[in-house]
This record gives C-alpha cells, structure tokens and sequence, in this order.
C-alpha cells in the first residue's frame, strides 16, 4: 500500500495519475477496472496498461495544449485514463453523459477526447494564456433539481471525500453508475487512489450485476437505493448468495426502511450506509446504523467537520458546510418521526392534484407493500382539470402469490391506496409494466409521463 | 353522434368506478355525470386522461375551449366527438 500521506503531498489534480504509475511500477499486472463484468466479454485492464493510456494521453495534451478536454470517451478506462491525464497536465477536463451533451456549447473553444484517447483541437482554437489557476473537473448535474448545468470543481473537491486509510486499500468496487456523473467519478478515483479493482457490470440488467457481484468479487456496492432495490428484487438468488459484498453505500436518493431491511436480508455479512450529498455540495453527511433518515440530535448543531443542518417552516433541509459559507436549500424535505428525521421527498417531486400536495415516495411506499407488487413508480400526469394527477406503474413479482392474478394485485393496490392515502393521493392511473423507468443518474423519473 | 364515443365515453367511465371501489354503479348515454354516477373533478380528470389514451386526443387541453354544457355522458361523448372530426379536418 502506499502511504496515504505521499498521495496527499501530490498536488489533488496529478494524484490520480501519480497513484496509477506507483501501482504499475510495483505490481504491473494488478488489475485496475474489469469492464463487460457478468458477461462472456468481460476484459481486464491491469495498472501498468491504464498507466500507458494515461501517459499516452498526457503526451498528446501536452503537444496540442488546449484551453480544457471534454471526454467524448464510453469506456470507463478511457475516461480514467483522460481524467487523470488532464489533471497531470493541468488542463480542465469535463466529464458529459450522453444527455447532457448538448451543454458542451459552453465548451466550444475545447479539445475532445474520444475511446481511443486521440486528442482532437476545434479549428478555432483559441489562445492559451497561462496556468494560473487550478485545473478544474466539469460534470452535469443530474437535473433532479432543474434542467442539467454544468458544474465546476477543483480536482481536491472531487478527492475530499476519498478514504485512503489502510482498510480502504486493495478492494473491488462495482461501478453501478455512469462513470462520467459525479457519483461515478466518486466511486471510480476512490478505488484507484487506494490501489483497489473497479468492476464495471456489462449492462445493469439485474442478473448481469448480481453475475458481476459473484464472479468478480466485489466487496463494495455503492448504489442508487432505486438500482438496489431493482437488484435484490429482480436478480437471481442463487447469483445473490453467491456474492460476498462487505459494504453497500447508498446515496443520490433517499434510502427507505423497507428497501434498507430488504438490502440486510439479501446481503447479510453487508454493512450498509447511506450518504447524503449533491453534485452541488459533494458529501454533507454519512449515516451508517442501517436506520433510515438521519439521528433527530444532528438538527441545529454544528457536526464533526463543520456542517450544520437546519430545515425551512415547510421541511425543506438547510445544509451549512461550514460556519463562513452560505445556507444552501436541498431541496429535500424531511420531517421528524420520533428520534430520527427523515425523508419524505424532493419538493421538485411534489406532485399537485387540484391544489393538494402529494409525496410520490408516500404513494411507492404504499404500493410496494402490497403482495405481488416487486417495484411501483409513482408520478404527476397532466390534467387539464386539476393541473396533475397522480399515476403510477408497478412491475409485478415473478411469480405471482398463489391464487393472484394481475387484475386482483391491480385491485389489492388499488385498496392499499384508499386506505392508507387521502383521496386525491390515490393513484388515477395504475399500470403494470415490465420493468420500471430508471435515469441514467440511476434514480426513478418523477415527471415525465409514460412514453 | 357515433356511437363509438359513447361507447368509449362508458368504458372509461366504467374503469373509474371500479378503479375507485364504486363497481356497483352502471352508466348509460343518460346518465348525469355528477347527480347519477357522482363523479367529482378527480374522477372526472381520470376519465379524461383514460379518454386520451383510447381516441388520442384530450380536446379539453388540445383544442379550443368547452364551450356547451356537459351534463350527461352523452354530452360528453359529443365534446369529444367534435374533436376528432375536427383532429380530422
């Protein structure tokens, strides 16, 4: 291992790529990210070939010397490799899924960088002044608050939140996200600063996951509560039980108690915890005790490290990082049941039938508890009449309850509804679909209507 | 008028009873929307939705303004009549 002390004195944004070089030195074949996991095409790329692609690329941005790169790249080592090259060289880069390409305009006088880590300059390429600010990493938000923006970071805002104690090193990460978002990038330059395998599932079909899980073991799962959940609904088993995943953190929604009791039952040598962070803020809080929401005693204090929390009359969650910065709205709300608070939903998914307010992730709790109901999406439907309604989709279980039918399961939540919600929060349209819409952030779609 | 309107006009208004657990009220062309079958605004929100999927169109939103009263499930059939000859034209 390498002492977390030497990667700290590296500049943040040549870190990366320092840590990439030490391990191909010392251990060459180590391998740094399975891609295709779970699948027959699955490839290895091992430390001292992500070392050269690293190298490759600095060399081809130290010659061409553009203002800033956007990564065009689909493979997750390429886009490492990019990454880290950039930050070496101290040019910008930025990390685009494909729907929030068309922000790349802002982006105009940049290089492109594409899967074979060419580094191609736009024609009119502007003159380069001097260095003389730190290189930054661009990313998309994820557009759970509003239409997509870019965001700029320092390379030591996107390393703060990486562990790089002595049980952190070596270990096998699923890469459950788009590499380019900043969930991903976070999970990503966590496992190589610390030496470890990052395992990129071929598709995030649940089998193929669950295979991935087993085959290569991983021992760490960061993920979406909504692609965990679809995971241990939805996959194999038998491909479940053979995994040995330590640690699942959770994070990019709110993780309920029913989805965070069905995770300790498919995963029970797994530790589980939630994050709570944004692409604004990076990581405000950690909560590890396998309860949902967060501790009531945390509310209107100062925390370890500074953050303070505090909420708005109508629940919205206030974060403070630290004493000299400025309150940011989350977007969230929360509401205190007991000694914990929790999450009752984004105030963006409020859904407004006739002028009362609905929380989707109420609606989804409510029909997921009905049997034969594996996985509900609740969402506002346009009306002319009382501006939305709410409309739903349930995938059903495979198999069905004995003696269940899809119109019965239809009917029983149907009932649920009506007896758990007040009447304009029960669903108008219900329909049961195959699988449920996921974005590519990985979270559940709370606006659009079905296509 | 069609009677293919009327026809979807009470299939969906039959969807939105039993969705809501009222299986035992039957509609026919006469019957009053809010009097006989007691639809409120919610109820009559989902019918239009439901409308929307079978004919394609939503002439409450789409197309000009309602403008006759609609009372029955005859006059709504009408409305939406008028707005797929109109879709038409």
């Amino acid at each position: 291992m390498i002492d977390p002390l030497v990667i700290n004195r590296q500049p943040a944004a040549g870190r990366l790529a320092f840590v990439i070089d030490h391990v191909a030195r010392s251990e060459p074949s180590r391998p740094a990210v399975v891609g295709s996991a779970g699948s027959p095409s699955r490839t290895v790329v091992s430390y001292a070939s992500l070392a050269d692609l690293v190298a490759r690329c600095a060399a081809a941005l130290a010659e061409a010397k553009p203002p800033g790169v956007v990564v065009r790249a689909t493979t997750p080592e390429a886009i490492i490799a990019a990454a880290a090259a950039s930050g070496r060289e101290g040019v910008s880069v930025a990390l685009l899924s494909e729907d929030a390409l068309d922000l790349v305009g802002e982006l105009r006088d940049w290089a492109v960088v594409n899967d074979s880590l060419d580094v191609l300059t736009p024609t009119r390429q502007r003159a380069v002044g001097g260095h003389d600010e730190p290189p930054h990493v661009v990313v998309a938000t994820s557009g759970t608050a509003g239409p997509p923006k870019l965001v700029y970071r320092t390379w030591d805002a996107v390393l703060a939140a990486a562990r790089l104690s002595e049980q952190w090193f070596g270990l096998r990460w699923l890469l459950a996200y788009d590499a380019t978002r900043w969930a991903g990038i976070q999970v990503w330059s966590q496992s190589l600063l610390t030496a470890g395998c990052l395992v990129a599932p071929a598709s995030r079909d649940p089998d193929t996951v669950a295979r991935a899980l087993g085959e290569e073991h991983v021992s760490i799962l960061p993920s979406t509560p909504t692609l965990l959940r679809r995971l241990v609904s939805f996959a194999d088993h038998g491909l479940l039980k053979a995994a040995a995943v330590e640690r699942i953190t959770l994070g990019g929604e709110v993780a309920d108690g029913p989805l965070l009791r069905q995770a300790k039952a498919a995963f029970p040598n797994a530790r589980l915890s939630h994050v709570y962070a944004t692409t604004e803020l990076g990581e405000v809080f950690r909560v590890s005790d396998g309860e949902p929401g967060f501790p009531a005693a945390w509310m209107n204090r100062e925390l370890p490290g500074g953050v303070r929390l505090s909420t708005r009359r109508d629940g919205e969650l206030i974060v403070q990082l630290s004493r000299d910065s400025a309150d940011v709205p989350t977007g969230d709300i929360v509401e205190q049941r007991g000694e914990r608070y929790e999450f009752t939903g984004r105030r963006s998914d409020v859904i407004v039938v006739g002028g009362a307010k609905v929380f989707p992730r109420r609606v989804e709790e409510t029909m997921r508890g009905v049997m034969g109901v594996a996985e509900a999406r609740v969402f506002g439907y346009p009306s002319a009449i009382t501006g939305e309604l709410v409309a739903a989709e349930i995938v059903l279980t495979d198999p069905l309850p004995e003696g269940a039918t899809p119109e019965s399961v239809r009917a029983a939540a149907f009932g649920a509804c009506r007896d758990a919600l007040e009447p304009h929060s029960v669903p108008r349209i219900l329909d049961i679909v195959r699988q449920i819409a996921v974005t590519t952030a990985g979270k559940t779609p709370r606006r659009k209507a079905p296509v | 008028m069609s009677d293919a309107f009327v026809e979807a006009v009470l299939a969906a208004i039959a969807t939105v009873l039993r969705d809501t657990g009222r299986s035992g009220t039957h509609a026919v062309p006469t019957s009053l929307l809010a009097d006989d079958l007691a639809l409120d605004s919610l109820d009559l929100a989902q019918t239009i939705v439901l409308l929307e999927r079978s004919l394609g169109v939503d002439p409450f939103r789409s197309a000009g303004p309602v403008t006759k009263p609609i009372r029955t499930v005859a006059d709504l059939a009408a409305v939406y009549a008028e707005a797929v000859r109109g879709f038409r034209e």
